[in-house]
């Protein structure tokens, strides 16, 4: 207080000890409270015992007596009470003084001051920790994006390559169903013409594709008739299962004969059979062809014939063999067709077959000239036949001459 | 029981870290969630009974750290050991803590103390790696965590520390 009047330096004492609340405590050696003064209360310290140990009353001061160094503070302390204080540990003789100051005003105004720089800090932290995860929550955004990017490229480049995969697969389909139909056509006309000529003949029309082959022409065919003789009295008198037997052993027998000869069966009549040469495909000799077969139908019901006698049928074999220019074609309607031979020379053969005897080929002077030299023929004479307007010669072949 | 012991404890640790909340919930047993910040220092008083003797604790909650207050060591002087407090969901916090340990330990020696890793019930926010907190267990720290909030791990650290200080 040097320089100050006595009397201004007592009026600041006594401002400070009222308005910073002083209080003091005086700790011995033996850190005894030996003394005690001033606002006692205002820090929560009233009651307290002179002569004891100071730290067992004075909680705040475990630890801090003696002090190393003086003069000692510890500033701004706030106390159960509420009241913040700063500490002075002043030595004087033997003994410490502790005076408390009440700071709590000041530390108010630093408080505020310290809760506004920490909020503003807290506050700048929380953001950079949002920028933070926002800049990572937008790196994974864009990581997500490029791959529903490349996601799509790739479903595109699919999307493509299926519909692609699909014309393919509609053009194979369209390739197929033509096949289908081009394959189903050759069936439909291989069974169609199968029923005409041997199977090796109707494949030859089919891939030669000239079904043209079938359309109504004139051409210069041999034509050869077949039949039983007593075949009307046989199946008038036998039981018709042994009929049908008896003529599928009949078919069985020459129909591979006519193909292997490869003539046209025209058409099958009970026991009559109509076969011609030279169309739909040419052949050279056609008379040579048809005499040929005839021979060998001939012996294959010779062959027959011997079971048939041993059941006790009464049956021959007849034919009769004619050529000349026939008209031939598709006759019929949709859904039956047949292809068949028209003309006198159809008729001729048909007689020279009626009136052959078992085991005759009776065949036209035409035919008997054409296969001279093939065939031994035998001259029977003129004869005249119902629907014919002139007598014939006829012949009758004996048998295949000798290669 | 022997006779009733009387020890300082030192609560440190960077600003916000939640020391106060820690304090009142270990000896008021609340919690609010307004935050007041520390100036200077404040003072509490909790006895705990051990199994063999009555502890008080005398706890002084020290100002957090931050760039403009640095630690006052008359604050720590006569401490018989402190917690250590960082906010799991702040890693700048342990950092804090690691630095202060070190001033304290220059200053005035091996104290004991407790590693409280506060604010556990937000582990969504927990930005604290595991294998940090893994390597200091393995150089020898008590490392806790704790909620002042939920309460979760408290009373256990001050007690871990109380009877680390009673010996």
């Amino acid at each position: 207080m040097e320089g100050l009047p006595a009397s201004v330096a007592e009026q600041l004492q006594a401002l400070t000890y009222g308005e910073r609340a002083v209080a003091y405590l005086q700790v011995d050696a033996e850190l005894n409270l030996v003394g005690a003064g001033g606002h006692l209360e205002a820090y929560g310290l009233a009651g307290l015992r002179l002569g004891e140990p100071v730290a067992e009353q004075v909680f705040f001061l475990e630890g801090l007596l003696p002090p190393v160094e003086t003069p000692y503070i510890v500033p701004s302390m706030e106390l159960a009470s509420g009241h913040a204080a700063d500490l002075y540990f002043l030595p004087q003789d033997d003994t410490w003084w502790v005076v408390l100051l009440d700071v709590s005003a000041a530390r108010e105004a630093a408080r505020r001051m310290q809760q506004k720089a920490y909020d503003m800090t807290l506050a700048q932290e929380r953001e950079a920790l949002l920028n933070r995860r926002l800049e990572a929550a937008n790196a994974a955004l864009l990581a997500t994006q490029r791959e529903l990017e490349a996601s799509r490229d790739a479903l595109a480049r699919a999307h493509d390559q299926v519909q692609a995969q699909a014309v393919e697969l509609a053009a194979w389909n369209k390739t197929l169903e033509e096949r289908v139909s081009a394959q189903l056509a050759e069936i439909e006309r291989m069974a169609r013409l199968k029923r005409f000529f041997a199977p090796s003949l109707a494949e030859l029309i089919v891939s030669s594709g000239n079904e043209r082959i079938l359309e109504s022409h004139r051409r210069d065919v041999a034509v050869l008739f077949c039949d039983l003789r007593g075949f009307t009295a046989f199946a008038e008198s036998a039981e018709p299962e042994e009929v049908m037997v008896l003529l599928h052993d009949y078919h069985a027998a020459l129909v591979p004969l006519i193909q292997q000869f490869e003539g046209t069966l025209d058409r099958f009549v009970g026991d009559g059979l109509m076969v011609y040469f030279n169309d739909p495909l040419p052949c050279p000799n056609p008379a040579e062809r048809a005499v040929s077969l005839a021979v060998a139908m001939r012996g294959a019901v010779t062959t027959l014939a011997q079971t048939w006698r041993r059941r006790d049928y009464q049956l021959g074999f007849g034919i009769g063999i004619a050529q000349g220019f026939a008209t031939l074609g598709q006759i019929g309607f949709e859904g039956r067709f047949d292809y068949s031979a028209i003309g006198t020379v159809i008729n001729t053969a048909a007689r020279l077959c009626e009136s052959a005897k078992d085991g005759q080929i009776l065949v036209t002077s035409r035919v008997a000239a054409a296969v001279a030299e093939a065939a031994s023929v035998t001259e029977i004479g003129q004869l005249t036949f119902k629907g014919l307007s002139r007598p014939l010669a006829v012949s009758n072949v004996e048998a295949l001459k000798a290669a | 029981m022997t006779a009733t012991l009387q020890k300082k404890i030192c609560m440190l640790g960077a600003f916000s870290v939640g020391k106060t909340s820690l304090v009142k919930r270990f000896v008021e047993s609340v919690f609010s969630e307004t935050y007041l910040t520390t100036v200077g220092v404040k003072i509490d008083k909790k006895t705990v009974e051990l199994s063999n003797r009555i502890v008080n604790l005398i706890l002084w909650d020290l100002a957090g750290e931050d760039d403009i207050s640095s630690l006052r060591t008359s604050y720590v002087r006569g401490s018989a050991g402190y917690l250590l407090v960082a906010d799991g969901t702040r890693p700048s916090t342990l950092e804090v803590a690691l630095s202060l340990r070190q001033r304290v330990e220059v200053e005035f020696g091996p104290l004991p103390f407790v590693l409280l890793l506060n604010k556990n019930d937000l582990r969504e926010e927990w930005a604290i790696r595991d294998e940090e907190v893994e390597g200091l267990r393995r150089d020898g720290w008590w490392v806790r965590p704790t909620s002042a909030r939920t309460g979760e791990g408290v009373d256990d650290a001050f007690g871990a520390l109380a009877d680390r200080v009673a010996r």
